[in-house]
């Protein structure tokens, strides 16, 4: 890591006499046993986004089987377990393996240090331990899917999960050590923000991407403990029928419910703060315009992690908890809703009367705020308690919870590979391929989705292998539309990787962006800057921005 | 700007080393504070670890009072009160170690480490024998893979005949000073490691804070215990 | 061989070191506790323990439990206030172990306020019906496999 090169003054673009942090070292365990967040984040990309695709033909999978009302795909007198087997998969894979990590663990790591003027994270070394605590997870994940599998669903509620097929502890010890994983990158990240940021960069000058993974990570550190212990007392409850979740001897599976809705609720938080925080810096970004309420903004980042807490209830309206506790938790569930709105109405009051660039990250963004605008409010109606009693288990939850999670948490992720590819790649995708894919991802998913709601309030319940032929339509229409979206999803990877090969040069600063992570070199050296940065202005003050960079060239 | 070389710690005098900060951290202070919080951010996942087990414990304690009043009087209070004196005061040589390192007094820390081993062994060696106890009488633990409760909770004595399920406090309480046994032996190993670097001289006033981490830990299992004792052993 | 004090501190007479000594140089916030703090602690720790057990000796009834978990606080708060040093440490570590408590005083809450109120339902929701047939996988049930 020593270079006596001289400093590299981006605005005049010189073309850089110092390796950038691809080329410095070369060589399989250069990457292997990286420190560098960079480097890291992209091993964590390449990871989840295989996660993701997995994931996605286990979706495809069920889709198609529920083409006919007896079932296409698995057939036979064991075709139902085979399909709540590919369920189960479906959802472990999407929720513990690609979201969780996703966005934090691969744009976080390899954007953080970059907002805040850092050279790396605060413990590199803890970095690259949980890269390899995600692959050792996964690794159990794959080695219990070969062992016999799982068909308990992602929630593996008790008591079923406690008889059922011998996987669940694999696959319980896979998610037990996936969990330190995304523990050690919060801790990481939390300590960052704190002492690493650089001088000048007051906590009301970072970027909202930089609060927004900050009260993640605190979910994270607070959360997921509970999830650790949960799985270890299924596992140790299968091995040596301890009997705390089992009711035949005197257990209470309610009490594996709330241990475990304890973590899950504040885990679909960690999924969808990084996801706003990306939105916030798209948002600014391409409407070339500071975001309204920063502050408040910045608040209810923190606000959501703190009520994520206080309303896990609320997907127990149906299992056997009291009422009382049920009122309590139903009427907590709407304060949620309250921070959560403040964001919708700052950023479209950011994209009002900005100078707009309807590029590829732009329109992801936009369509996220339409998405999430349906699936945040129908959120609200599974919280109010009498209505949920209809709806639960019903495949308007699966709607509400794919708006949320695919429609704005993936499409979040998707907007900020787009929008950050070119810093970390100095490459650009094709700009007309990307719409394209976004078109289709776009189309797809509402016609995958909306019939879901439809269907789910006229009663058809989820993770049903057969159907009556009163839902027929619906769901060849949302089949349909899941085959719309893995087009899409297959023209933005193709999109993705041909610029890896082919791309053309990206500029030093692509978009404009007036954060530290466009101010340093594209693609950044080593230790992020080659004179540490001081911050003298404010965080969205577009009137630093030097307009030269975006016409000079990547190095 | 330290792009080569690292902040150096001297060291305080012979005997001692000098410390290297990382690259990525600008003085001492900012890597010791780092590192500090950094643990104290870990040791608040141990806690809800663990909460999560007492969350478990207050909750059939309250479902199930009488259980839990004859099961521990089934476990030997004086032996529990001996443990919990045991662990208090290693976590007095413990804290003592970490003041040595403080002050440079390489020798007096490796003292109070070795004391504070021998402080966890005797409550290793004590725990071991009061599950050795327990399974002589069919109370468990269970220690074969795939056992069923009636496998493993044999009640021979029939003293837990009375109340409903029994079997549920004793799975608690193997779980929970399980767990919290496995959390002593890793800090044995952690403080042997004190000792071995320390007598290297890495440890003296001016860098110390592998000692204050490890110590930090062996304070948490402390702790777990204060909680632990009056909960399974004075709860009849 | 010999344990030599390097405490800067104004009593180099006391190898124990017996004020509050702050250690040589500027390499990070040095507060040395002094060892009669830690024994006075210590001691104070193990009073606690003996009122322990002598309240479990008196029935409180209801109390019991709560009696019990009060003074286990009172040593916890101890062990971090001086032993983990919390008291001279920074604000955000003191959040940090603030919070978890208080995080996990949800869960306590919540759980065991569902599980108190649930006789209050109208139905008898603590009957447990009897389990006189042993479960089967569904994809035994019925099947000539």
């Amino acid at each position: 890591m020593t270079t006596n090169l001289p400093a590299i003054d981006v605005h005049a673009g010189l073309a850089a006499r110092r390796p950038n942090y691809l080329q410095v070292t070369k060589g399989f365990w250069s990457w292997a046993a990286t420190l560098d967040h960079k480097r890291i984040g992209i091993m964590y990309l390449i990871g989840v986004s295989m996660a993701f695709l997995a994931g996605g033909t286990f979706a495809l999978l069920i889709r198609l089987h529920l083409w006919d009302p007896h079932g296409a795909l698995f057939t036979g007198p064991n075709g139902n377990v085979t399909y709540n087997q590919i369920f189960t998969l479906h959802g472990a894979f999407m929720v513990f393996i690609f979201i969780i990590p996703a966005i934090p663990a691969s744009i976080g790591n390899m954007v953080l240090p970059l907002m805040l003027g850092a050279k790396d994270v605060a413990l590199p070394r803890l970095n690259l331990v949980s890269f390899y605590f995600w692959c050792a997870g996964t690794a159990l994940a794959l080695y219990a899917i070969l062992a016999g599998g799982f068909d308990t669903g992602w929630t593996f509620y008790a008591p079923y999960s406690l008889y059922t097929e011998q996987a669940v502890v694999s696959i319980g010890m896979g998610v037990f050590i996936l969990g330190f994983s995304s523990i050690f990158t919060g801790l990481n990240f939390i300590v960052t923000v704190h002492k690493l940021r650089a001088p000048g960069l007051t906590w009301f000058r970072m970027p909202l991407f930089v609060w927004a993974i900050y009260a993640t990570a605190i979910l994270q550190v607070l959360a997921t403990p509970v999830l650790g212990i949960t799985v270890l007392l299924v596992a140790l409850e299968r091995t040596y029928g301890v009997g705390i979740f089992d009711p035949r001897l005197g257990g209470d599976p309610v009490l594996f419910e709330h241990f475990f809705w304890f973590y899950s609720h504040p885990a679909v938080y960690i999924m969808v703060l990084p996801a706003f925080g990306i939105i916030s810096e798209l948002i600014t970004v391409h409407s070339r315009k500071p975001l309204f309420g920063y502050k408040l903004i910045a608040f209810s980042s923190l606000a959501i992690a703190i009520i994520s807490f206080l309303v896990w209830g609320h997907h127990m309206f149906t299992s056997g908890q009291s009422t009382y506790a049920m009122f309590a938790f139903s009427f907590l569930t709407f304060f949620v809703a309250i921070p959560t709105a403040i964001k919708e109405f700052s950023w479209v009051a950011t994209v009002w009367k900005g100078s707009i660039a309807l590029n590829a990250p732009m329109l992801y963004a936009l369509a996220f705020l339409i998405i999430f605008a349906i699936g945040g409010l129908t959120g609200v109606i599974l919280g109010s308690l009498n209505v949920d009693i209809h709806l639960h288990d019903t495949y308007f939850v699966v709607a509400h919870f794919h708006y949320v999670m695919m429609g704005s948490i993936a499409l979040a992720f998707f907007a900020g590979l787009h929008h950050w590819w070119p810093k970390m790649f100095g490459v650009m995708y094709s700009e007309t391929a990307a719409k394209v894919a976004c078109g289709l991802i776009f189309v797809g998913f509402n016609a995958t989705f909306i019939p879901q709601f439809i269907m789910g309030s006229r009663g058809m319940p989820r993770r049903y292998a057969t159907y009556v032929p009163e839902y027929e339509f619906f769901h060849k229409f949302s089949t349909i539309g899941a085959l719309i979206i893995g087009a899409g999803v297959a023209v933005m990877v193709g999109c993705f990787v041909h610029s890896l090969f082919a791309g053309k040069k990206a500029m030093q600063n692509q978009w404009g962006g007036v954060t530290l992570d466009w101010q340093t070199p594209t693609p950044p050296p080593l230790e992020n800057f080659d004179t540490p940065p001081v911050v003298t202005h404010e965080v969205y003050d577009y009137t630093t921005l030097d307009l030269r960079t975006l016409q000079t060239p990547a190095s | 700007m330290s792009h080569d070389h690292g902040f150096v710690v001297p060291a305080p005098g012979d005997g001692f080393l000098p410390h290297t900060v990382a690259h990525h951290f600008d003085t001492p202070t900012q890597e010791f504070q780092a590192a500090k919080l950094g643990f104290w951010l870990f040791l608040a996942t141990e806690i809800l670890l663990f909460g999560g087990l007492f969350a478990a414990y207050f909750f059939f304690h309250q479902e199930y009072p009488q259980t839990f009043h004859v099961g521990g009087a089934q476990l030997n209070w004086v032996l529990g009160g001996v443990n919990t004196t045991v662990l208090l005061l290693s976590s007095f040589t413990m804290a003592m170690g970490v003041r040595s390192a403080q002050t440079s007094q390489k020798r007096k820390m490796q003292f109070y480490c070795w004391l504070t081993i021998l402080g966890g062994a005797i409550f290793m060696a004590i725990k071991c024998y009061e599950w050795h106890v327990k399974y002589t009488h069919g109370l468990g633990p269970p220690v074969i893979a795939g056992m069923h409760v009636e496998q493993w909770f044999k009640d021979t004595h029939n003293v837990m005949a009375d109340v409903p399920h029994g079997h549920l406090f004793f799975a608690l309480y193997y779980t929970m000073t399980g767990l919290h046994g496995l959390h002593v032996v890793v800090g044995l190993g952690l403080i042997l490691w004190i000792i071995r670097d320390g007598g290297k001289g890495r440890f003296h006033a001016n860098y110390f804070l592998p000692v204050d981490l490890v110590g930090l830990y062996w304070h948490l299992v402390d702790l777990i215990w204060i909680f632990l004792f009056p909960l399974f052993y004075l709860v009849s | 061989m010999t344990a030599t004090d390097h405490t800067h501190a104004a009593s180099p007479h006391d190898p124990h070191g017996g004020d509050h000594g702050h250690a040589a140089g500027d390499f990070g916030p040095h507060h040395v506790t002094p060892a009669s703090t830690f024994l006075n602690v210590l001691i104070a720790l193990l009073c606690l323990t003996v009122i322990t057990v002598a309240a479990s000796r008196v029935d409180f009834g209801a109390a019991n439990l709560l009696i019990a978990m009060l003074i286990a606080s009172i040593k916890a708060s101890l062990v971090i206030a001086i032993f983990m040093h919390v008291k001279w440490d920074t604000a955000i570590n003191k959040i940090v172990f603030l919070s978890s408590f208080l995080f996990l005083s949800l869960l306590f809450v919540f759980t065991l306020s569902d599980q108190a109120t649930r006789a209050w339902d109208s139905w008898p929701s603590k009957v447990k019906a009897p389990v006189d047939k042993e479960w089967e996988h569904p994809s035994k049930v019925g099947s000539h496999q």
